[in-house]
């Protein structure tokens, strides 16, 4: 297979998991557990350099227990939810060096689901969006490491081509249910809650259709899905920082106070929704069409998933910034916070615009893996 | 780098690139911006795009060579195995005098916002999405693919809904937004599954597949000619989605006149003109597009009588022009339509402009009162009904509130299923 470090190692994609690892903790003056930051870096360095599906899934497995460690005191449910996805990433590991690429692919899945809050899978996820957002959008940084060493070590198996139907029943039907919930949250947490579910499932419907070979579209999902929700992850934790829990009975008129935070909020939330010009645009498209290729209505779900969400995200945008002006004391973003957000949101531009500086590398590298397998 | 690829990146890059240029002065600045810099930069990007519309015109016509016309290849925007999205834009007749069209509509409304606006609060808020959405209709316009039409229509969407709420501090705007938005994202659903549709059926998404349909079956011809139908009926605020436009008149009139005048209001028309190749071998969308187009200016014709505010009588009157447009685009008038589009924006965007004058113009020009009408005179219970119903816009909202109610049901029962899972998986100690 390919070398260690080789020139086909999927660098591009771990830069852009570093720099969403990286960026709340260069946004937020003292976040907690820094000295773990070192540590994740260098397992989702492993897990995606390395051309041994055993030793990926274990630097994944040792990640997620990082991630619970950092979680442990915002949320019991998330760190204990990322200590069952670490165990599952482990056991993933095991399948492989045991030769069973079905058990190795069902707990990749369930490893994943986890990590991205699919329904119902998602008490975990839920619990570090309304308590701990900052570490969501860390955790999803490896995540998107783990759908990628998914995408490479296991999902060309004949048990994942077989449960392909399934997963993107189940993902296009998951999408849409947490876009519908999206419609009718009470608070920004819930909204965010919502968002990350719905995403979530669009992502399990992309990997279903991944087993199939279109693995571009699974991997351009996870990134763009990354970069949006863990940007709009930020931008909910600055504006509770400054102003508590945000309920959407109360006043909203918050765009006056905060007119950056706005904007940025109303960027990343787009960008989730494809956004022209995003990364999550490309993603979209893509997506749509390799379901059509699979089952033309799990396609049509999804699309009305991602309308319902960006009508939840308008909505939730006019009832957390829109409305008569409140006054506030608290200042709008500060100069780290603006700069780490310009940065993921210039990424996912760069992406919108030329995707394939990701995805080309990454779809040779995987294209390859895939060819060699089916040789034999 | 040819002529012609200068003068598509100066038509459709340079108003976005202003709007970036003044995003990164907000966000990284310590101070905004001042009103002079946003308005200059952006109003020199929509000549510069002005200008490249020109060259696109020159080139078409043969002042720069051989005259150029059909597809132009910029390469792929994303390749890989097995799937390819194109940038490809198209140079034809309807293209160059849509672009040029709307390029100088928005750059005379941009010169006009400059004063209208001076001093109010979201100015550069409204020019930054002036200048995005300058990049969303050139992108309509000169699209060779749907891929890259889709997102110029979906750019113009976004800053329409987000115009429609400008005047954020009241509620109503803001409702009034959502509204609109969630008319166009379920244009935009049609849209997004005809492209999908297209391209799984005829092998790219390209305008020119359209040309040769011998080998679809006449039921998926039809399915795919009622999905644009339907994206253009909600972008062009076609019955029953006629609700939205008379509450986008929230916005600042500018806006109100070159979205809901002159261009976005067209856009779906523009759409059916472009894929007029699939509507000719589709008569039963065809049929459903005169009957809808019909309908629209019948509606909109009561409604405009018993409006009593100028831009909602504008909207309206606006609203059954297009009514018609659309009708003759299904006849197969399409020169005719195009030609009515053109002059129609161009009379609705002054008429617009004008409005905030109506009062000061009709205490100089005095009032005409009108006697009943022979309806009112032959049947006035007819016309009283009529007249309510008018007033009420058929309750078209009302209609679609109902329609969604169970939705929200759906909606609401998930979300209480959704908590109690949740409560009893959390090990928070106050649940999560």
């Amino acid at each position: 297979m390919h070398g260690l470090l080789g020139p086909s190692a999927p660098w591009e994609t771990l830069a852009v998991c570093l720099l969403l690892l990286a960026a709340p903790a260069v946004a937020v003056r003292r976040l907690p557990h820094l000295w773990l930051l070192p540590g994740l870096a260098a397992t989702m360095g492993v897990a995606l350099l390395t051309a041994s599906g055993p030793l990926a899934y274990g630097a994944a497995a040792v990640g997620s227990l990082l991630h619970a460690v950092s979680a442990r005191r915002l949320s019991r449910t998330g760190a204990f939810t990322l200590l069952v996805a670490a165990v599952a990433a482990g056991g993933c590991g095991l399948a492989l060096v045991g030769d069973s690429p079905a058990s190795a692919f069902w707990l990749s899945c369930l490893a994943i689901a986890l990590r991205l809050g699919i329904m119902p899978f998602h008490g975990g996820v839920a619990g570090l969006c309304d308590r701990a957002p900052l570490i969501q959008t860390q955790q999803l940084s490896s995540a998107i490491a783990l759908v990628f060493i998914h995408l490479r070590f296991v999902d060309h198996h004949v048990a994942a081509a077989a449960a392909a139907p399934a997963l993107v029943w189940y993902g296009s039907i998951a999408g849409m249910a947490g876009a519908l919930m999206a419609l009718v949250q009470r608070d920004l947490r819930g909204f965010y809650r919502c968002a990350a579910t719905t995403h979530g499932g669009i992502m399990m419907a992309a990997l279903g259709v991944a087993s199939l070979g279109n693995f571009a579209a699974a991997l351009l999902v996870a990134v763009a899905t990354g970069l949006a929700l863990g940007g709009l992850g930020m931008m909910v934790t600055a504006l509770e920082e400054r102003t508590g829990p945000v309920s959407f009975s109360g006043p909203g008129g918050r765009a006056a106070a905060f007119p950056r935070l706005a904007a940025l909020f109303a960027l990343f939330g787009g960008a989730g929704v494809g956004l022209p010009g995003t990364a999550g645009f490309v993603a979209d498209d893509l997506i749509l069409h390799t379901l059509w290729l699979e089952r033309p209505s799990t396609a049509i779900i999804v699309i009305l998933a991602h309308a319902t969400l960006a009508v939840a995200t308008l909505i939730t945008f006019g009832r957390v910034f829109l409305g008569r002006a409140v006054a506030s004391v608290a200042p709008d973003l500060d100069w780290r916070e603006r700069a780490v957000a310009v940065g993921i949101v210039a990424l996912l531009v760069i992406l919108g615009i030329a995707p394939g500086l990701v995805l080309e590398p990454a779809d040779a590298l995987l294209g390859a893996v895939l060819g060699l397998v089916r040789a034999p | 780098m040819s002529l012609l690829v200068l003068a598509f990146i100066l038509t459709g890059a340079a108003p976005i690139g202003s709007a970036a240029v003044i995003g990164l002065l907000v966000l990284l600045g310590d101070q905004p911006p001042r009103e002079s810099t946003v308005a200059r930069a952006v109003n020199a990007a929509l000549v510069t795009s002005i200008a490249g519309s020109l060259l696109v015109l020159a080139a078409w016509v043969g002042l720069t060579g051989s005259p150029v016309t059909g597809a132009v290849e910029l390469g792929d925007w994303l390749r890989i195995s097995g799937f390819s999205m194109p940038a490809v834009l198209l140079v034809d007749g309807i293209s160059v005098t849509i672009s040029l069209f709307a390029a100088v509509l928005t750059a005379v409304v941009g010169r006009f916002s400059r004063t209208y606006l001076h001093k109010e609060p979201g100015f550069t808020r409204f020019f930054v999405l002036l200048a995005i959405f300058a990049t969303g209709t050139q992108l309509v316009a000169l699209a060779g693919a749907l891929e890259l039409f889709f997102a110029g229509w979906e750019l113009i969407g976004i800053c329409s809904a987000f115009f429609i709420g400008f005047f954020h501090d009241r509620d109503e705007p803001v409702r009034s937004s959502i509204r609109a938005f969630a008319t166009y994202r379920v244009a935009d659903a049609g849209l997004l599954i005809a492209t999908v549709m297209t391209f799984e059926l005829l092998g790219s998404a390209r305008f020119s597949v359209f040309n040769d349909l011998s080998a679809l079956p006449q039921y998926e011809v039809e399915l795919v000619a009622l999905m644009f139908l339907l994206s253009a009926m909600g972008k062009s605020a076609q019955l029953p989605f006629s609700g939205w436009l008379p509450r986008a008149m929230e916005g600042p009139t500018p806006s109100s006149a070159l979205f809901y005048g002159a261009v976005s209001i067209h856009a779906g028309l523009f759409l059916l003109l472009r894929v007029w190749p699939l509507l000719a071998v589709a008569p039963l969308a065809r049929a459903a597009g005169v009957a809808v187009g019909l309908s629209t200016a019948v509606y909109a014709a009561l409604v405009v009588r018993v409006h009593t505010d100028a831009k909602g009588t504008l909207a309206h009157a606006t609203l059954a022009q297009v009514g018609l447009i659309l009708a003759e685009i299904c006849l197969g008038l399409t020169t005719l339509a195009l030609v009515h589009l053109v002059c129609h924006a161009l009379l609705r965007l002054a008429q617009f402009l004008k409005a905030p004058n109506a009062i000061h113009d009709s205490h100089r020009l005095g009032h005409d009162p009108h006697g009943p009408s022979r309806l009112e005179r032959w049947a006035p219970g007819v016309a009283a009904r009529l007249y309510a119903a008018s007033l009420h816009r058929l309750r078209l909202d009302d209609r679609i509130d109902i329609a969604l109610l169970p939705v929200v049901g759906v909606a609401q029962a998930l979300d209480r299923a959704d908590t109690w899972l949740r409560r009893m998986l959390s090990f928070d100690r106050t649940g999560s």
